[in-house]
């Protein structure tokens, strides 16, 4: 079952070290996202795409407004997956452990973790130690762990942004699986235009600071999508000149 | 299984099954492993394995025990005397002591000292390490601590607490953990900064319990600082128990090499040492590596 992600009004600044006032990344800001939406946040680095994430994954604390996950009445039983830039497996335990180990935190059985395993053609390497998978492996693994929770929100930072263009396709191909099997609500961070594209039901485009939506833009094309439709392609020029009128002002100033 | 859960493991259910992995030797239950040939080939690579350990790990302090025995015993016998031994005369007092029983005795009780210490000292050390890995305050207070119990020589400390505790149990336990506890302390404090915050944060992401995240975060993280900590600690630990013994004890290794010199028995002096070095390498080698490639094969997984 999927849940809402709602950002009501969110203030959030960082104290620099050396610095004379705080950095105000946040300010007042609000999105919501659907139950089953996934939602790609695009903008210039250090805008605060990933304050968003973190403020969803409960890592960091709004200074004021509101972070709801899942049922608005009930939403610290939202159950969270995340995929990390980096898988963030622990190396001494093996792959099935770790998917395992989620899934016991969840309360959810083993069973959908090892049949999750073997739907990202890991099944084979159930008892190896991370260690001794390719990047694109681990970050499979990650995939795994993050579904086989049932989760009813997924959050994605940058997952694909460490893996070669060839893996990082196929992987794209494996979430677009996940997500029609399981449908959870999605935040999706990532600096690639075209992944935006080919994953998200709509693409928020960040500027500022402080953060702001400055433009949104939807994706109707039906899922299964594929991955060289011309339609992606239009949106990845549509999300480029945006961000390009985004950066003049940031440039000048 | 939540009620929703049951149905999507069902759907997973056709999924392809992962094809032959390129590096069967890494798992015990890989499909690769039944092929016949490449069970032969690991055979092969396993029995290559062992020769090189053997011409590595074992032949090389051999060679160097026996060159040691060699050179003594030449000496030995270009130099007559009653302080160079020959080897048939420290075999016979080794075999004396080993066969009444009386090494497995005294290195028991110098063992038992040596557990009780470092039971106190782990204590110690675990309450300093967290205060300094979580607090700058503690480790502000700690530091000038731990910097001198690392620098206070074993026979300060064994001396100090003959004269403190006299003849009692306290005398060895506290003169141990006061040597033991530093380093110990540090390499916990160490092992706890070292664990990585992106770990740390992923299992808050996914809700792992308290319990959860200290047995398979912190202690795994942690382990190979504390048994290097371990390690330098029980080094220590002997050259203090055996200063203690020899000061204010009636028994022990160190009570009864102190016996042996204080009647110019130098092939008893020698005898126990060989027993006291012994004793030490089946400590090194039998548990303390044992333990370490247990809880580090993970690590040598990856470098296959």
């Amino acid at each position: 079952m999927s849940g809402t992600i709602a950002f009501s009004n969110i203030d959030k600044s960082y104290r620099r070290p050396g610095a004379a006032a705080p950095e105000v990344v946040l300010r007042n800001f609000s999105l919501r996202i659907a139950p089953g939406e996934l939602v790609a946040v695009i903008g210039p680095s250090g805008i605060g795409k990933t304050t968003l994430l973190h403020l969803a994954a409960g890592l960091e604390t709004p200074d004021d407004g509101r972070v709801t996950l899942g049922d608005p009445a009930n939403p610290d039983h939202a159950r969270l997956g995340m995929v990390f830039q980096q898988p963030r497996l622990l190396e001494w335990r093996t792959v099935t452990q770790n998917i395992d180990l989620a899934a016991d935190a969840a309360g959810i059985d083993r069973t959908l973790g090892h049949r999750l395993l073997r739907a990202v053609q890991l099944g084979g390497y159930a008892d190896a130690y991370p260690l001794s998978l390719s990047g694109g492996q681990r970050q499979r693994v990650a995939l795994a762990r993050a579904f086989a929770i049932d989760p009813a929100i997924v959050l994605l930072d940058e997952p694909f942004s460490a893996l070669d263009e060839l893996t990082a396709r196929k992987l794209r191909l494996l979430l677009q699986d996940l997500w029609l099997r399981q449908s959870p609500t999605g935040l999706l961070v990532t600096h690639n235009t075209l992944e935006a594209a080919f994953l998200a039901d709509r693409i928020v485009i960040l500027g500022g600071p402080p953060a702001r939506i400055v433009r949104e833009i939807r994706v109707s094309a039906p899922r299964p999508r594929d991955s060289e439709d011309p339609a992606f392609f239009a949106i990845h020029r549509e999300i480029l000149a945006t961000l390009e009128s985004l950066s003049v002002p940031a440039l000048a100033a | 299984m939540t009620d929703a859960a049951m149905p999507l493991a069902q759907s997973y259910q056709d999924a392809p099954t992962a094809p032959a992995a390129s590096k069967p030797q890494l798992h015990a239950r890989h499909p690769a492993q039944e092929d016949a040939a490449t069970t032969g080939a690991i055979r092969g690579t396993a029995s290559s394995v062992a020769t090189r350990r053997l011409l590595v790990n074992v032949l090389p302090p051999l060679a160097f025990v026996a060159l040691l025995a060699g050179g003594w015993e030449l000496m030995a016998a270009s130099r007559p005397s009653p302080l160079l031994p020959r080897l048939a005369l420290i075999w016979s007092e080794l075999v004396e002591i080993v066969s009444t029983g009386d090494a497995a005795r005294q290195i028991g009780i110098t063992l038992g000292r040596i557990v009780m210490g470092f039971a106190l000292a782990y204590v110690v050390a675990i309450a300093i390490g967290l205060a300094s890995a979580r607090s700058r305050i503690a480790k502000s207070f700690f530091d000038p601590v731990l910097v001198l119990g690392l620098t206070v020589p074993g026979l300060v400390w064994a001396l100090l607490c003959v004269i403190w505790f006299g003849l009692s149990m306290k005398t060895s336990t506290i003169a141990i953990a006061l040597g033991v506890a530093p380093p110990l302390a540090l390499s916990l404090a160490q092992g706890l900064n070292a664990v990585d915050p992106q770990l740390i944060e992923a299992t808050h992401v996914y809700r792992f319990s308290r319990r959860a995240r200290l047995r398979h975060l912190w202690l795994p993280a942690i382990t190979p600082y504390l048994l290097s900590g371990a390690r330098l600690g029980f080094s220590f630990a002997w050259k203090v128990i055996v200063l203690v013994e020899i000061f204010g004890l009636s028994s022990g290794v160190g009570y009864r090499l102190n016996s042996a010199f204080s009647s110019q028995n130098v092939e008893g002096v020698l005898a126990w040492t060989i027993v006291f070095a012994v004793v030490m390498a089946v400590i090194e080698y039998g548990f303390m590596q044992t333990i370490e490639r247990a809880v580090t094969r993970w690590q040598r997984v990856a470098q296959v």
